[in-house]
C-alpha cells in the first residue's frame, strides 16, 4: 500500500484543479492518517536477510518428544511416575489436574539422529529426517500459556489477551507489500487427519488488532473462489468489467478533481488492483504448470485444493509473487487421546509437504531471502493423559518446552538449538520464548523487534509486547 | 508521521506550558523509568511529580532546580557527551532532539512549574471568545483561525449538507424528494427542521447504536475458543431505544454500569446492566477457572475505564500505569467493583447463555408492530392456503415422473469402510468389523469420517445409501438417545461426502457433493431426510423411534462419480443433536442406477403411487399439504411465514438476556503480583483511582458498581462528559477534539481545541446529560456546515484538517455502505430491534475453522437466513467474534472481542471485489434496477433519478455523457447474449420482475452496480 501514487490506466495529469501536486501531497498525508506507514524503511534498519516468511503453523500443540525430542532416557523411564521434583509447581490443565498418577510414554516411534547436528527426529517424519541439514531445530521453545486460545493468541500476536495484532501484519504494516497484485498478507487454511476437527482457529490470528485493517491476512482458500468476492457476478465478463473499470475511473477522476479528494484517486489505484487480482489469483492457484516431478515432490495430496500439500505448494508459489507474509494454519496436532492412531495420520499429512517446500524453495533459490517456520503454540506433556498404554491415552498440554523448526534466510542450517531435560519438561539450556522467536523472524526481515511500533491508546505496541525479548544470535548464520 | 497543526507551540515570548510544551517530551522519553511505575523506576528518580524532580534521585542531588538548568542533573545528563552517561540511555532506542532539550532547558530557566494533567482537573466553562458567530463552538473554531491567519470555508451547499447531516444522523443517504424539500425551503430555520426531523427518526438510534456497540463489544457469541452462541440482542434493543429516547448520558450510563442495583430495578434496567456482560467467555475443556474468571473481570474493566474514562487502566493489572497516575492497587479496587458477579468461569456452552441471565421483553416492540405482523402472518398463511392448481399439478407430474423412475437399474454395492474416525472419546469404541461396516460402542457428539473404496468395475456411481443397523450394545434398536420421543435413536444431522484420488480420511469441505436427492426407509415425524441439507445441529434425519430393523438413508448426487478417477470416496456423517444422540452400527453402500426410496412420508408416497384419476377428497387434501409444507415453489411463502412467527413472537415474547447481579458469595479481590491469577496478593476492597476526586466509602458496606456510576455522574468528575462529549465530535467531524478518543491519559495528544471541549462538557452537565441537543448543537454549527472541498493552500497547511477551516470528509463506515445499497434499491427492510440476521456470506467459513461436530456449541457453522432477513440494517447482522461477517470486516468493522472506539478507513482492493461482486450488492444493483425500470420510461430520467440516489446531487453533463454511454455499451452485451443477462438477473433470492425485458433489466442492473461503486457513494460529504 506504500507504492509511489502512479495510476497505470487512465492517467490524470494535469486534470487536476488543484495541480497533481496538491492531490499527491494529500493522498501521502492521507495514507499516513489512515495509519499506514509512511515509509517502510523507517523500520528496517538491519540489514535483511529474509524478503518474507513462511510460517507453516501447527496448531493444536504438536507432541515435542515424539517428534523431535526423544531421548534414550524415556525408554528406561517409561512407565514410570513423573516425579513430582520434575513436575514441580507447573499447572497443567483441567483435564488431568485430577490424574491420580502421571507415567511416562515414550515417544511412540523410534527416530533416528539426523544431519550434522544429530537431531532426534522421528522415524514418522522421513521426509524431515531428509531435510535435517537444512533446518534449525530448537527444542527449547516455551510459553506460560497451557490451553489453546490464549496459548494460539500468544503465538501469533505476541500477547494471551484480545485485541493485539497478528504476526504478519505487523509485517505488512512494517514493511509494505512488494507486488501490486496480491495483498501483503496471505492465510492458507487445512484440517489434518490425525484429529477431525481439532480446535478451532480464530480470525485474530491472522487480524490486525489496533492496526489498521488492511494489514489483516487475507484467506486464500480452496474453494470456487479462493479470494472472498473474487468472481464477477455470474453473467458479467472480464472485458465488460473492464469497461465498467474505465467509466468507473473516469467519474472518481471528476470526482476527486472537483472535491479535491485524494482518498477516491487512492481508490481508483485499488478497484485496478482488484482487477488484477481477479487474474492474479487464478493464476496462482492453477497447478498445472506445475511439472509431474514437482508435483509428486510434495506427495499425493497436492493435487486436492485445501490440502496442506497443497497449501505448501501455493505457499511457494506466493513467495515466488513476492507476497510478504505467507501462512498456514494446520489443524490436528491436538493429541489428547489415541496419540499412537492419531499422530501418525497428522505426521503423514504434513511430512512430506513440509519437506518438500524446503527443498523446492532451495532448489529455486528462494531459500535464501525466505525464512520459514513450523511450529504450533505449545508441546505436549511427558505423561500419559488416561491409563498408559491404552488405546485411548494421548499426551496433555505442555508450555514449559517444545519444538520447532526453522530454515532459510541465514539461519544455521542443519542446526539444533536448546535442550531440554531427561523427562522433555523443563529446558536445561538456552531457552527461547515465543517473543524471542518472533524478535528474530523479525531480525530476519530486517526489522529492530523495538523499533517496530504503533502508538495505540497512549502506548507504543510492539509484536514482542512489554517483555524484553531478544534475537536469538546462536541460531543466525 | 506527519505532525498535525495542534496547539502551537509557544512562541519565543510566551512562557511555556508544562501540559503543552513540555510533559509530552518527558512522557515519551523519561516516564518509562522515571514515571509512576514504582516497580520499573530507576535510581529512585521521578519526574513526573515536582516536589520528587526538585528532590532528585538515589545521587542526592537535585534533578531539576527551577531558574537554574545549569544546577539541574536533568540537563546535564540529557547533554552528556558519554553514551553511558546519557539520558535516555541509547538502549531505550529513545533520543531527544535539540529543540526538545532547549525546550526543557528554557522551562527550567522559566521556573519548572508543574502543571496537572489536563484530563484529569475537572472541566471549567471558558468564556466565549469575542465575536460574531451565534453559536458557542463557532466561537471557539473562529477564534483560534483567526489566530491562524484563516477563516472558514464556504457553507456546503443544501444538497451535500443534507447527505452529510442525513447519513451522520441516521446512516442513510436522503431521498432525492427531501433534498427538493430542502432545497425548496427558504424559511430560516430550514436546515434545523431537517435537523430535528432526523433526530426524530427512529433510524437515528439504530445508527447511532453502531459505535456504541463497537465499544460495549457487543456481538452474538462468546468470543474464546469454540466461541459459540449467545443471545444478547436484548440488550442492543435497549440501546438503539436509549438513543432514540435520548436517555441523559448519566442515566445511560448508570443503567449500563448499574441497573441491577438501582432501587427497585425494572426488567430492562436489569437488561442494560448487560453492557458488563458483554465481554467474550469461553467453554473450552480444561481451562483453569481462576483464569477465566480474570479474563472476564479484567475486560469489563478495560471497557468500562475506556468508554467511560478514557483511561488505559489495563495496564496497571501487572503493573503501576508507566504514565498515568494508576498503581496496581488501584487497578485491583477497580476490578473488585465488577468481581461480585455470580457468574461462572466455564459457561455458555450448547447455545445457552452464561449465567446469570433473565428472560425479559424487548423494549422496542409495540402492540402496533405486533398488530401488523399478525395480520400480515394471517394474510401469509391464507396465501398459503390459496389453492394453487397449477402449482400443484406440476409438482404432483415431477414428483410421480421421479417415482415411477425410482429403483429403475438399481445396483446397491456395499463398501468396506477403510478408516473411521471419531475427533473425541475412546477411538476404540468406533470400530471397523469384518464385513467393513462400522459399530460404535456408545453416544456421543461426533463427526464420523469414514472413507471407503469405491468398486472399479461397473461404470459411475450415482450416489451412497447408509444402513443402520441394530446391536446388542443399543439394546437391538438403532442408536444411543435418551431423551424422550428418541429413546435408543439417533438424529443424523448433516451427511457430507467427498471423494478424492488419494485415499482422504477426513472429507473434503472445499469439494462437498451436492446432493440432487435424499431419500429414506423411514422416518421419526418431524425429522425427514432432507432435513441433512443444512447443518443447523438441531435437526436431521432420524428414523423410527423403537425401530428393531435396520434403516437407511440414501443419497443421490447431482452429476455421477467416476471411481476410477476418483477412486476414495469420503463421507462425514455428523450427530450433532444432543449428547448421545449417534448410531451404534452403520454399513455404507454405493448405487447404480436409481434409489428405490422415496423423498416423500410413506403416505404420500402410496398417493402418489395411486395415479391421478380416483383421488379421495381426503388424499387430495393430504398431497395439498405436503406440497405446501415442502415444494420448492412455496419456500418464499413459507420464509415469510416463518419469520413473522419469528417476529411476533419477539414482540409478544420474553427472551434470554445476560445481566449483572451480585453473587450471593461474592469472589474476593487480590492484588495479582503481575497480573498473574495464580498470584493473589493482598485483598482489596472495591475503589476509584486516587489520583482522580475521591469517592468516599459508606462505614457499613462495601463501594458497589451503583457507588461507582454515580462517581462517574458526579458534575465535577473530569473525565465523563469530556470523553462522551469527545465521543459524540468523533462521530461527526471523524476524529475527536481530543485526537485519542480512548485515552486521555498523560500519553495522549492534547485536544486541538481545549477550550471548546471544556465548554461543551460542562455545557453538557449543565444541559442535564442531553445527547441530543448535542448533537444538534455540533450539526447546525458553522464549523460542521462548512464545504469540505479545500483549496491546495489549505491542504497544505492544515492536512488533516485539525483547525476546522473546512468541513469534515470520510468514507461511510461498513454498515453504511451495505445499508445504503439496500436503501437506494429499495430492497431494505425497516424493523426495529430483534435478533440478528444472516444475511448471504460466501461458503461456510465459519465450519471450516470451528468445532463443528466436536461440541454441542451453536453457531460453528454458518445456515444463511432468508426472505426478509437477508434485508435487515446491517448492525442486526450475526456477528461471529472469531469471524466477523466478512463484507463488514473488509470495510474496518472491528471483530468485537475487546472494546474498539473510533474505526479507521482504509482503502482496499478487497473492498471493490465486496462492492463488485457480492451476492448483496450485485441483488442490491438489480433490485435498483427494477424499480428505475418501473418508475420511467426515459433514459434520461432514469439516469437522473439513480444517480442523485446515490450521491444527492445531480449528475453533469459529463457525468451523463460516461453513464449513457456505459448504459449503450451493457444493452449492446445483454442483447446479443441473453443466457448471460439471465444469469446475472438470477442473483439474490428476491424475486425479478418476469415482466421487464431482461435484457434490459441486466444492463440496468450493471449501471446501477457502477453507480453503487461510485467513490462517491462510499463518501460522507
Amino acid at each position: 500500500m506504500n507504492a509511489p501514487l502512479l495510476l497505470d490506466r487512465r492517467a490524470f495529469l494535469g486534470r487536476s484543479a488543484c495541480g497533481l501536486g496538491g492531490i499527491a501531497l494529500q493522498s501521502l498525508l492521507a495514507q499516513a492518517a489512515r495509519g499506514e506507514s509512511p515509509n517502510p524503511e523507517l523500520f528496517r534498519t538491519i540489514a535483511p536477510k529474509a524478503k518474507r516468511v513462511i510460517f507453516l503453523f501447527q496448531s493444536g500443540g504438536p507432541s515435542h518428544m515424539d517428534l523431535f525430542d526423544g531421548k534414550d532416557s524415556l525408554d528406561k523411564l517409561h512407565g514410570t511416575n513423573l516425579p513430582d521434583s520434575v513436575r514441580s509447581g507447573q499447572r497443567v490443565t483441567g483435564m488431568t489436574s485430577g490424574q491420580s498418577s502421571f507415567p511416562v510414554l515414550k515417544p511412540i516411534a523410534p527416530g533416528k539422529r539426523c544431519g550434522p547436528s544429530g537431531v532426534w527426529i522421528s522415524d514418522l517424519l522421513p521426509w524431515t529426517q531428509k531435510i535435517a541439514g537444512d533446518i534449525c531445530v530448537i527444542r527449547s521453545m516455551h510459553t506460560e500459556a497451557i490451553n489453546h486460545d490464549p496459548a494460539i493468541t500468544l503465538a501469533n500476536t505476541g500477547s494471551m489477551q484480545l485485541g493485539h495484532a497478528s504476526a504478519g501484519a505487523w509485517v505488512s504494516y512494517g514493511l509494505g507489500s512488494e507486488n501490486e497484485n496480491f495483498p501483503a498478507y496471505m492465510v492458507l487454511i487445512s484440517q489434518g487427519t490425525g484429529k477431525n476437527p481439532d480446535q478451532p482457529i480464530f480470525s485474530r490470528l491472522w487480524g490486525s488488532g489496533y492496526l489498521p485493517s488492511q494489514h489483516q491476512g487475507v484467506i486464500l482458500g480452496a474453494g470456487r473462489e479462493p479470494v472472498l468476492y473474487l468472481d464477477n457476478p455470474n453473467g458479467v465478463t472480464r472485458n465488460q468489467r473492464r469497461a465498467t473499470l474505465d467509466d468507473l475511473a473516469a467519474l472518481n477522476q471528476r470526482y476527486a478533481t472537483e472535491a479535491a479528494d485524494p482518498e477516491t484517486i487512492a481508490r481508483i489505484r485499488q478497484y485496478e488492483m482488484a482487477f488484477r487480482m481477479q487474474a492474479s489469483v487464478p493464476e496462482l492457484t492453477d497447478l498445472s504448470a506445475e511439472s509431474a516431478e514437482t508435483l509428486e515432490l510434495y506427495g499425493p495430496e497436492v493435487r486436492k485444493p485445501g490440502t496442506y500439500a497443497a497449501n505448501c505448494l501455493l505457499a511457494r508459489r506466493l513467495a515466488e509473487r513476492d507476497v510478504r507474509f505467507i501462512q498456514l494454519f494446520h489443524r490436528g496436532w491436538d493429541q489428547h487421546i489415541a496419540i499412537t492412531r492419531q499422530l501418525p495420520n497428522q505426521c503423514r499429512d504434513t511430512d512430506q509437504p513440509s519437506a518438500a517446500l524446503v527443498m523446492d524453495l532451495k532448489r529455486r533459490g528462494l531459500l535464501d531471502d525466505t525464512l520459514v517456520i513450523w511450529g504450533g503454540e505449545f508441546g505436549r506433556t511427558i505423561y500419559s493423559q488416561g491409563t498408559l498404554g491404552s488405546a485411548s491415552s494421548g499426551r496433555d498440554h505442555h508450555g514449559r518446552c517444545f519444538s520447532i523448526w526453522m530454515a532459510g534466510a541465514g539461519i544455521k542450517a542443519g542446526y539444533v538449538h536448546g535442550e531440554t531435560d531427561d523427562f522433555c519438561w523443563n529446558i536445561t539450556k538456552n531457552p527461547v520464548h515465543l517473543r524471542d522467536l518472533h524478535a528474530t523472524m523479525l531480525e530476519r526481515l530486517g526489522i529492530d523487534h523495538n523499533r517496530l511500533v504503533y502508538t495505540f491508546r497512549g502506548l507504543d505496541q510492539k509484536l514482542t509486547g512489554v517483555e524484553p525479548a531478544k534475537v536469538v544470535t546462536e541460531i543466525l548464520g | 508521521m506527519i505532525l498535525a497543526a495542534l496547539p502551537a507551540l509557544a512562541s519565543a515570548e510566551e512562557k511555556l506550558s508544562y501540559n503543552r510544551d513540555i510533559r509530552p517530551i518527558l512522557s515519551k522519553n523519561c516516564f518509562s523509568c522515571h514515571g509512576p511505575d514504582e516497580h520499573g523506576r530507576e535510581a529512585e528518580l521521578r519526574l513526573d511529580i515536582a516536589e520528587d524532580a526538585y528532590l532528585g534521585g538515589e545521587s542526592g542531588d537535585p534533578s531539576i532546580v527551577p531558574g537554574k538548568p545549569e544546577e539541574s542533573l536533568l540537563i546535564k545528563r540529557i547533554r552528556h557527551s558519554s553514551p553511558r552517561r546519557v539520558m535516555p540511555p541509547p538502549e531505550s532506542h529513545r533520543q531527544l532532539n535539540e529543540d526538545e532539550k532547549n525546550l526543557l532547558e528554557r522551562w527550567i530557566r522559566e521556573g519548572a512549574e508543574y502543571e496537572g494533567h489536563w484530563a484529569f482537573e475537572a472541566p471549567v466553562k471558558p468564556e466565549l471568545p469575542p465575536g460574531e458567530e451565534a453559536q458557542a463552538i463557532d466561537r471557539f473554531v473562529a477564534d483560534r483561525l483567526k489566530k491562524e491567519g484563516l477563516q472558514f470555508s464556504p457553507e456546503a451547499d443544501r444538497a451535500t449538507l443534507l447527505r452529510r447531516v442525513t447519513l451522520d444522523l441516521t446512516g442513510l443517504p436522503p431521498t432525492p424528494a427531501e433534498i427538493d424539500a430542502f432545497e425548496q425551503d427558504t424559511s430560516p430555520d430550514a436546515f434545523e427542521k431537517q435537523v430535528d426531523r432526523l433526530l426524530a427518526s427512529p433510524r437515528f438510534g439504530e445508527h447511532q447504536a453502531v459505535a456504541w456497540l463497537d465499544a460495549a463489544r457487543y456481538a452474538d457469541t462468546n468470543g474464546y475458543s469454540i466461541d459459540g452462541g449467545r443471545h444478547q440482542w436484548l440488550w442492543r434493543d435497549w440501546v438503539i431505544k436509549a438513543f432514540n429516547d435520548n436517555k441523559p448520558y448519566d442515566v445511560f450510563l448508570t443503567e449500563q454500569l448499574a441497573g441491577d442495583l438501582l432501587p427497585g430495578a425494572t426488567e430492562q434496567q436489569q437488561v442494560a446492566s448487560g453492557f458488563n456482560r458483554n465481554n467474550a467467555n469461553t467453554h473450552e475443556g480444561g481451562t483453569i477457572a481462576e483464569e477465566n474468571l480474570v479474563n472476564y473481570v479484567a475486560d469489563r474493566v478495560k471497557t468500562t475505564s475506556e468508554v467511560f474514562m478514557g483511561l488505559t487502566m489495563a495496564c496497571a493489572q501487572c503493573h503501576d500505569h508507566k504514565f498515568d497516575p494508576i498503581s496496581i492497587r488501584d487497578y485491583y479496587r477497580f476490578f473488585a467493583f465488577f468481581n461480585t458477579v455470580g457468574d461462572a468461569s466455564h459457561d455458555g456452552d450448547g447455545g445457552i447463555n452464561s449465567k446469570p441471565f433473565i428472560h425479559a421483553r424487548s423494549c422496542l416492540s409495540t402492540d402496533e408492530e405486533a398488530a401488523t405482523v399478525r395480520a400480515d402472518l394471517e394474510a401469509a398463511r391464507a396465501d398459503l392456503a390459496k389453492p394453487d392448481p397449477a402449482g400443484l399439478a406440476a409438482w404432483v407430474q415431477s414428483a410421480r415422473a421421479d417415482l415411477s423412475t425410482a429403483g429403475k437399474d438399481l445396483s446397491l454395492i456395499p463398501l468396506k469402510a477403510e478408516s473411521a474416525t471419531s475427533p473425541n472419546g475412546d477411538p476404540e469404541r468406533i470400530k471397523i468389523q469384518g464385513d467393513g461396516s462400522v459399530t460404535i460402542d456408545h453416544g456421543d457428539y461426533a463427526a464420523y469420517n469414514v472413507m471407503c473404496r469405491l468398486p472399479q468395475e461397473g461404470g459411475p456411481i450415482r450416489g451412497l445409501r447408509v444402513e443402520f443397523l441394530p446391536t446388542e450394545k443399543s439394546k437391538g434398536k438403532l442408536g444411543f438417545h435418551g431423551a424422550k420421543g428418541l429413546e435408543q435413536n439417533f438424529v443424523l444431522s448433516t451427511i457430507t461426502t467427498s471423494v478424492s484420488s488419494f485415499p482422504a480420511l477426513n472429507v473434503d469441505l472445499n469439494a462437498m457433493l451436492p446432493m440432487a436427492r435424499i431419500s429414506a426407509s423411514g422416518w421419526q415425524n418431524g425429522y425427514g431426510p432432507e432435513r441433512v441439507r443444512d447443518t443447523t445441529p438441531t435437526n436431521g434425519w432420524a428414523p423410527p423411534t423403537g425401530a428393531t430393523t435396520p434403516h437407511f438413508i440414501t443419497v443421490t448426487f447431482d452429476s455421477p462419480i467416476d471411481p476410477v478417477t476418483t477412486p476414495y470416496l469420503t463421507t462425514e456423517l455428523m450427530f450433532n443433536y444432543q449428547r448421545g444422540a449417534s448410531p451404534a452400527h452403520f454399513r455404507i453402500h454405493a448405487f447404480r442406477g436409481n434409489d428405490d426410496g422415496s423423498p416423500h412420508p410413506a403416505e404420500i408416497t402410496a398417493i402418489l403411487r395411486e395415479g391421478a384419476d380416483n383421488l379421495t377428497a381426503e388424499q387430495q387434501q393430504k398431497l395439498e399439504a405436503h406440497f405446501r409444507a415442502t415444494a420448492p415453489a412455496t419456500a418464499a411463502l413459507r420464509h415469510r411465514i416463518a419469520n413473522l412467527e419469528e417476529r411476533l413472537s419477539v414482540l409478544t415474547g420474553k427472551h434470554p438476556v445476560m445481566v449483572m447481579n451480585t453473587a450471593e458469595k461474592p469472589r474476593l479481590t487480590h492484588i495479582l503480583d503481575r497480573g498473574l491469577y495464580s498470584s493473589p496478593g493482598e485483598a482489596v476492597t472495591p475503589g476509584t483511582p486516587l489520583s482522580l476526586p475521591a469517592l468516599e466509602e459508606p462505614g457499613d458496606r462495601e463501594l458497589n458498581r451503583l457507588d461507582l456510576a454515580r462517581w462517574l455522574t458526579r458534575k465535577d468528575h473530569p473525565l465523563t462528559a469530556r470523553v462522551h462529549v469527545n465521543r459524540v465530535w468523533l462521530a461527526f467531524f471523524g476524529k475527536g477534539l481530543a485526537p485519542s478518543a480512548a485515552d486521555f491519559g498523560v500519553q495522549s495528544p492534547l485536544p486541538s481545541h481545549p477550550e471548546l471541549l471544556d465548554w461543551l462538557a460542562v455545557d453538557f452537565v449543565e444541559k442535564n446529560w442531553d445527547t441530543k441537543a448535542l448533537i444538534r448543537s455540533i450539526v447546525t454549527s458553522r464549523t460542521y456546515r462548512q464545504s469540505a472541498v479545500a483549496g491546495e493552500d489549505l491542504l497544505k497547511r492544515d492536512p488533516s484538517n485539525d483547525l476546522l477551516a473546512r468541513g469534515p470528509r470520510f468514507r461511510l463506515a461498513a454498515e453504511q455502505i451495505r445499508d445504503q445499497a439496500l436503501f437506494v434499491s429499495g430492497l431494505l427492510v425497516e424493523r426495529l430491534g430483534g435478533p440478528s440476521v444472516k444475511p448471504y456470506q460466501p461458503g461456510d467459513l465459519w465450519r471450516q475453522i470451528s468445532h463443528y461436530g466436536s461440541s454441542p456449541a451453536t453457531s460453528q457453522t454458518f445456515v444463511q437466513d432468508h426472505g426478509e432477513k437477508l434485508y435487515r440494517r446491517s448492525l442486526y447482522t450475526y456477528w461471529k467474534r472469531t469471524l466477523p461477517p466478512v463484507n463488514m470486516a473488509i470495510f474496518d468493522a472491528p471483530n468485537r472481542e475487546v472494546c474498539s472506539i473510533g474505526r479507521s478507513a482504509t482503502n482496499t482492493p478487497l473492498q471493490a471485489l465486496v462492492t463488485l461482486n457480492d451476492p448483496q450488492f450485485v441483488e442490491a444493483a438489480r433490485a435498483f434496477a427494477q424499480d428505475l425500470l418501473r418508475k420511467s420510461t426515459e433514459d434520461e430520467a432514469r439516469l437522473k433519478d439513480a444517480f442523485r440516489r446515490v450521491t444527492s446531487r445531480p449528475a453533469a453533463a459529463e457525468e451523463m455523457q460516461i453513464l449513457q454511454r456505459a448504459l449503450t455499451r451493457e444493452r449492446d452485451r445483454y442483447r446479443s447474449d441473453p443466457a448471460a443477462a439471465a444469469s446475472l438477473l438470477a442473483t439474490g433470492e428476491s424475486p425479478a420482475d418476469p415482466t421487464l425485458d431482461p435484457a434490459e433489466h441486466a444492463a440496468w442492473t450493471q449501471l446501477c452496480s457502477m453507480l453503487l461503486n461510485l467513490s462517491e457513494s462510499f463518501t460522507r460529504p
